[in-house]
């Protein structure tokens, strides 16, 4: 079976139609993820500090601090932060749970961006409520890598 | 971490563990996926009271680091839990006397 | 001579001058810089603090190789050498090297698998396998802040000046050679990246890109994929002249090993 020229590139134009609308989809399923995260009510943007460097060497290990605001006391405290990335092939990075026993709301840890995009961090406190703070980054890849 | 503090301290500690976290979003060179295989959760108690825990998800690094604080209440034992897929479990434990 | 040979030759030359001056000379002595200095602030604390740096977990286990009995004679590293603090102190520094009885370059695993083989009676460890690559931090982390210490001599001449030659031969579908881009245009961008000197001072180093720790002769055969040319092999002539000859360049350039590199 011969596939004439004009088949070809209708498939591939097809074929590359659909892994772009893969990548929009991610903010979609990150909307999704954080909606979930959130119940029915929305998160209060404040209070809460995303630090990841804006220009990234490699998204295989980037240094991520986050920080809310909080005395973290028995009666007000933060109870988790929710990190969640856009542009990630899942968007639920890591979720952290903290206590009154905390001290402080100040995290640092390490994850991995697919791309370059912006990550959201959503805390939610002992009252109930949901605040939350962003941080966007370019991440570039190595030139000269393996294969 | 600090091996002692003042009642009331905040205490940093910082964990690292050896571990790929293959993410399953790999393939190798010949184009078959390599398989999800990371630590899906870490726990850290204090005398037996949990006081901090983290959901790891495919997103986060290889050798996971963590750096926390937690009060010091009382003498104790801190004891620091990972496991994950194919029944991973790694468990250290520090000492941390209050003052 | 006519006019027109006049302004041929004055063009010529001309364009020479010109080519002469967009080209720079390979960075010497001060000008001389590790990849260190291009990282980003995090990615250089990510190198300085054990705690923080991936490639201490090979250093850890490079500790307990070197004090596990192995071979036919069931010996440890530790039972001929000690204490490494004190007897690998500046050894790493200097490789690669001829070996003892002169007939082979060796680089610091292939020196680890001679020990092996002659003084344990073990089967030498594969390349880039976990248990060489954790020996060779183990190891070259003994020496970190000591200067390289590779010189010309009349024994290695021939084979660094093999290395020079392979750094300035254009390789590959690309047509480049390593000197054109480390050489000429360092601190110059490729594809978004800063283009280092391209001097060997932090192996073995935990690559961001390959999540895992590697030799030089990784990055190596990495460099010839990137200008699309046939990798030299591992152990092979080639890449150890290569080494030879980057080592002598960074002459004098303290040790980092283990480092941490995008």
């Amino acid at each position: 079976m011969t596939i004439n020229r004009r088949t070809f590139v209708l498939s591939a134009g097809a074929a590359s139609g659909l892994t772009s609308l893969n990548a929009l989809a991610t903010v979609a399923e990150a909307t999704q993820a954080a909606d979930k995260i959130l119940g029915n009510k929305k998160a209060s943007v404040g209070r809460v500090t995303l630090v990841i460097p804006p220009l990234v060497e490699n998204g295989n290990l980037v240094t991520m601090r986050v920080s809310v605001e909080s005395p973290m006391t028995k009666d007000d405290h933060v109870q988790a932060i929710h990190i969640v990335a856009e542009g990630n092939p899942l968007p639920n990075v890591v979720s952290f749970y903290l206590s009154s026993r905390s001290g402080r709301a100040d995290i640092t840890t390490r994850i991995r961006l697919g791309d370059s995009q912006r990550v959201v961090a959503i805390a939610h406190m002992s009252d109930g409520s949901f605040w939350q703070g962003d941080a966007s980054t370019l991440v570039t890849i190595a030139a000269c890598a393996e294969v | 971490m600090p091996a002692s503090a003042k009642k009331g301290d905040i205490v940093q500690i910082r964990v690292i563990v050896q571990h790929d976290m293959e993410s399953g979003f790999r393939h190798t060179e010949t184009g078959q996926r390599v398989p999800r295989d990371i630590i899906r959760d870490f726990l850290c108690t204090y005398n037996g009271v949990e006081v901090f825990r983290v959901e790891l998800h495919p997103g986060m690094g290889a050798n996971p680091m963590i750096i926390f604080t937690t009060v010091a209440t009382e003498n104790g034992t801190l004891e620091f839990n990972w496991s994950g897929d194919n029944g991973y479990a790694s468990k250290t434990t520090r000492q941390l006397v209050v003052t | 001579m006519t006019v027109a040979a006049k302004v041929f030759v004055c063009w010529v030359v001309c364009s020479v001058l010109v080519l002469g001056a967009l080209v720079k000379a390979d960075p010497v002595g001060e000008d001389r810089q590790s990849s260190y200095e291009l990282m980003s602030t995090d990615t250089k604390a990510m190198q300085d603090d054990p705690l923080l740096n991936p490639a201490n977990f090979a250093v850890l286990d490079g500790q307990a190789l070197w004090h596990e009995a192995t071979g036919k004679k069931n010996v440890s590293c530790a039972s001929c050498h000690g204490d490494a603090a004190l007897s690998m102190k500046g050894v790493a520094a200097s490789f690669p090297k001829l070996s003892t009885a002169g007939m082979s370059l060796l680089n610091l695993g292939g020196r680890i698998n001679q020990c092996r083989t002659e003084h344990q009676g073990a089967v030498p460890l594969a390349p880039e396998s976990k248990p060489l690559l954790s020996l060779s931090a183990f190891v070259a982390t003994q020496s970190k802040g000591m200067p390289i210490t590779v010189d010309r001599s009349a024994s290695n001449a021939a084979r660094l000046d093999a290395g020079e030659r392979l750094f300035n031969l254009r390789l590959g579908q690309l047509n480049l050679s390593c000197a054109q881009c480390h050489a000429e245009r360092p601190g110059q961008k490729l594809a978004g990246n800063l283009i280092p000197q391209a001097h060997p001072t932090a192996y073995p180093i935990y690559r961001l890109e390959w999540q895992s720790v590697g030799s030089l002769e990784r990055r190596l055969r990495n460099c010839l994929t990137g200008v699309r040319a046939e990798p030299y092999a591992f152990g092979s002539k080639e890449l150890l002249e290569l080494e030879l000859f980057l080592a002598w360049r960074a002459r004098g350039m303290p040790l980092e090993s283990p480092g941490v590199r995008p």
